[in-house]
């Protein structure tokens, strides 16, 4: 006998129609308790705190009225405060839509509105900067490079941009052979970060995927859109998220469902774009109730007893965990840690870090450097009392952000869940698991 | 699966889930977000007024807390016992001194501590850091304010407390640290205190005022979590007692509480997951087999052994009403002893001496917690409900939130029924 839904379960997907952000700041009571739990309120006051931004603003956001925002885009778009909110003040999105009205009115402009441009287009970075990979790499990363990266645009001298990788994650697809026992199917959306910057995290995901059975697709795709979402630049995000309806809705129509190992990519395509660009066509809800996080699918199949978990070897190493802030605005807890506990002998140092401070783009930017980094300092601190070898990270700007400030590796949960699968790990945990190997070996010679 | 799914991470549901882990279940805490714990005062009222109609707080607690239950057998205290109240009170004091922050007081006699109005506040347990502020002692008291932090007016408190013939009076300091600050919040000043160079700059700037203060009385800004250490080393240095009052929200004494439940809960293996909101459950045969809670596009669905209701009342929540009065339990739809129509939630005037009907609102529970139905019995066989969600209680007029909310979490928590109350032990008091 199945389980019985009681009167209001409402197990679909909701349909309910939208209530615009703006229209929930009427549920604040102005409790304080997001100003308590702000990360960037409590290492800096040039934000004063959530409440005061959209709630409290709001009430004075007219057309006749002097904006009372000039603080709002020290707002990292974490997300916490909604977290936190006992009544359902949809904070940090009234707070991205009151930065976007900044950016259309101009009051957002100059050489801090091309810098944000530029930093808010990972796809356009990486389509340029990957085929040269040595050579940009080198531009990038030298003191020079980076001075006029400073002086020029604004972008913080030492805070953690990515290396290009020396192949995209797709071209590897592309050579890839898939394993033959196919029994179901799935598309994969990598993200920018994955096929340009991190192509491993992509190869562990199609090994996890293939070693359950599943046929995985790459059809081409676009940035998601979040981080000119997070700059406010509403327009450039809508004609990403209208490119992605269009690439990957025509799959979900054939069954299919799209899975990502970018907390934040995923998050977009679910609630953020159609959210923030009042997009809500049958066509984008489509797209947003057929987009999984990856951990989230693959515990959905443990759930139902789908999930292939006799082959995973035991892993025993012990590793700190940090859930990104992007993670857990899911709203579905923690499902890597879930999933991560699956893997035997595997120990897990769970962080309660709020955020680890980069916020996607916001810690790059030279007035926001020393805030990102004073915000992720409980984390950083939490990451080296660890004594690690490395990190667990879901979100790619947070990983960077964690080596930039602990000088520790970070990966994807993936990435170890493949190789308990017994696939290849790449560096830097190919380097861990060989030494952990060796100290076997050593052992047992002993 | 977990043993226990706590669905609320109020007072009572974090209790729950401390009590929990601490008898070896696993626990899962599903929450909309903060609440309670930031708003109240960070002390454990179990019993300030009763009989209601009798304006002088309650003293002698344990014979007051007998004759309610006697009197009102459906009181959620008369329902849990006495002794299993008193379990609970000791129990959650030792946990307190466990993480260096002592609770003091028992239900022998409430200490009459003063209000952020200058009101006499009757509470049961309260920390270290309020107990100097007693109004049964008539010791002359200065209450300090900040003039950068609006949430506190110290001459309110004192004049209001001179009225009522307690010798108070009062200073505004304005100090540099503050001063050059965009904004002060509550917690601005309650991690400054943790620093040496601000509270020197406090103690120097308080020294000429100290002459006739026999004790200090400040907003309860002394430290987050370090608050005994600040509020030790403030005493030594004024060379007086010192002691806070509670202030508006956010409460710091309240997230102080939040902080050690929650640091206990997790160190010992629950999980708290916050910005879950419980939508709905599935059920089979009696039992809840699963709770819903909302996430991105989509619900989650968690299964559990037990069940925990824990949602709060009408502020917290767990129950809403409409204009067209309908009352609702928001996750199970239990049945609410309700007044019967729209027009009989108030009485005429707002500070009505008989309280108002819809605060009564709840959710009717046997010994054993088990939400009931019309005829008694009970709906779920692992369900419970505890704290603020529950039936025939007045919280606020009785000034018993936190006693209710303790001692039905502990219980619940536990896991084991009333009726075996005789073989506990107070395990966690070690």
């Amino acid at each position: 006998m199945r389980d019985q839904p009681i009167w209001k379960a409402r197990t679909e997907p909701t349909t309910t129609p939208h209530q615009p952000a703006e229209l929930t700041l009427d549920q604040c009571i102005k409790c304080n308790i997001c100003v308590t739990a702000c990360p960037v309120t409590a290492v800096t006051d040039l934000f004063p705190g959530p409440k005061y931004e959209a709630p409290q603003g709001g009430r004075f956001r007219q057309e006749t009225q002097p904006s009372t925002d000039h603080s709002i885009d020290y707002c990292s778009g974490c997300r916490v405060c909604n977290m936190v909110c006992p009544t359902g003040v949809r904070i940090a999105e009234i707070n991205a839509r009151v930065r976007a009205h900044m950016v259309k009115t101009g009051q957002i402009k100059g050489r801090a509105r091309l810098r944000n441009n530029l930093l808010a287009r990972p796809e356009t970075l990486g389509k340029l900067g990957q085929p040269l990979a040595p050579l940009t790499n080198l531009l990038l990363h030298n003191t020079l490079g980076r001075w006029f990266a400073h002086k020029l645009l604004g972008i913080a001298p030492h805070a953690a941009l990515p290396h290009f990788a020396s192949h995209k994650f797709s071209s590897w697809f592309r050579k890839h052979t898939p394993l033959s026992m196919v029994t179901r199917k799935v598309v994969y959306f990598h993200g920018c970060a994955t096929e340009y910057y991190e192509p491993r995290v992509g190869k562990a995901a199609v090994h996890v995927l293939e070693a359950n059975g599943f046929e995985v697709l790459v059809p081409p795709q676009n940035c998601c859109g979040l981080p000119l979402l997070s700059n406010g630049e509403f327009q450039a995000a809508h004609t990403y998220h209208e490119k992605n309806i269009h690439h990957l809705v025509k799959y979900i129509r054939q069954g299919y469902v799209i899975v990502g190992t970018s907390t934040s990519c995923t998050l977009t395509l679910k609630e953020e774009a159609p959210e923030l660009l009042d997009n809500f066509s049958p066509e984008a809800r489509l797209l947003a109730e057929n987009t999984y996080d990856l951990s989230e699918f693959l515990l959905l199949l443990w759930e139902t007893g789908d999930l292939n978990t006799e082959n995973l070897r035991p892993l025993p190493l012990t590793l700190p965990y940090h859930p990104p802030c992007q993670y857990r605005a899911h709203r579905l807890g923690i499902p890597s840690l879930e999933l991560l506990q699956l893997i035997p002998e595997l120990q897990i140092q769970l962080s309660q870090a709020a955020c680890c401070g980069v916020a996607g783009t916001y810690g790059y930017k030279q007035e926001k450097y020393e805030i990102a980094m004073r915000v992720g300092e409980p984390l950083f601190q939490f990451v080296r009392h660890s004594r690690a070898p490395l990190v667990l990270c879901d979100s790619e700007t947070c990983r960077w952000q964690i080596t930039r400030a602990t000088g520790l590796p970070a990966i994807h949960p993936i990435e170890l869940l493949a190789a308990a699968y017994g696939f290849p790990a790449e560096e830097p945990l190919r380097t861990v698991l060989a030494t952990y190997a060796n100290n076997q070996v050593a052992v047992e010679l002993h | 699966m977990n043993d226990v799914l706590v669905i609320g991470a109020g007072l009572s549901g974090l209790v729950a889930a401390w009590q929990a882990v601490e008898n070896g279940r696993s626990v899962r805490v599903v929450a909309k977000g903060w609440g309670i714990t930031h708003w109240h005062a960070g002390c454990i009222d179990v019993l300030g007024y009763y009989p209601l109609d009798n304006p002088e707080p309650v003293v002698a607690l344990e014979t007051a807390v007998s004759r309610l239950a006697t009197e009102h057998p459906q009181h959620p205290y008369a329902l849990i016992r006495l002794d299993n109240l008193q379990t609970a009170i000791e129990a959650f004091k030792a946990l307190c001194a466990t993480a260096n922050y002592p609770l003091h007081g028992s239900l022998t006699r409430n200490w009459l501590l003063p209000s952020a109005l200058g009101t006499f506040r009757p509470t049961c347990l309260a920390p270290a850091t309020m107990i100097a502020g007693d109004l049964t002692d008539n010791t002359p008291m200065l209450i300090v304010g900040f003039s950068r932090w609006l949430d506190f007016a110290p001459a309110l408190v004192a004049d209001n407390l001179t009225h009522q013939g307690i010798q108070a009076t009062h200073v505004t300091l304005d100090l540099p640290s503050l001063r050059q600050r965009k904004i002060v919040t509550a917690l601005t000043i309650a991690n400054l205190m943790e620093t040496p160079a601000f509270r020197a700059e406090l103690v120097n700037a308080l020294k000429p005022y100290l002459s006739k203060a026999g004790r200090i009385g400040f907003p309860a800004v002394l430290g987050y979590t370090q608050a005994t250490a600040v509020h030790q080393t403030l005493q030594k240095e004024l060379g007086r007692p010192v002691f806070e009052i509670p202030t508006l929200p956010p409460s710091i004494p309240g997230m102080r509480l939040h902080h050690i439940l929650l640091h206990t809960i997790r160190q010992k293996g629950g999980m708290v997951l916050e910005g879950l909101e419980a939508t709905a459950a599935t059920t089979q045969n009696g039992r809840i087999t699963g709770l819903y809670t909302s996430a991105a596009t989509r619900h989650r669905l968690h299964h559990a052994h037990h069940f925990i209701l824990a949602t709060g009342g009408i502020l917290g929540g767990g129950i809403t009403t409409n204009y067209t009065g309908e009352i609702t339990e928001t996750i199970f739809n239990l049945p609410l002893s309700t007044p019967v129509n729209r027009q009989s939630w108030f009485r005429r005037d707002f500070l009505d001496p008989q309280g108002h009907p819809i605060y009564q609102t709840g959710v009717r529970v046997n010994q054993q917690l088990q939400p009931l139905n019309e005829n008694g019995q009970p709906i779920y066989e692992n369900l419970q409900a505890i704290g603020t969600i529950l039936a025939n209680w007045e919280p606020i007029r009785e000034r018993s939130l936190e006693g209710v909310a303790l001692a039905t979490g502990f219980i619940a928590g536990r896991g084991k029924t009333v009726t075996s109350h005789k073989t506990q032990t107070t395990s966690t008091s070690n």
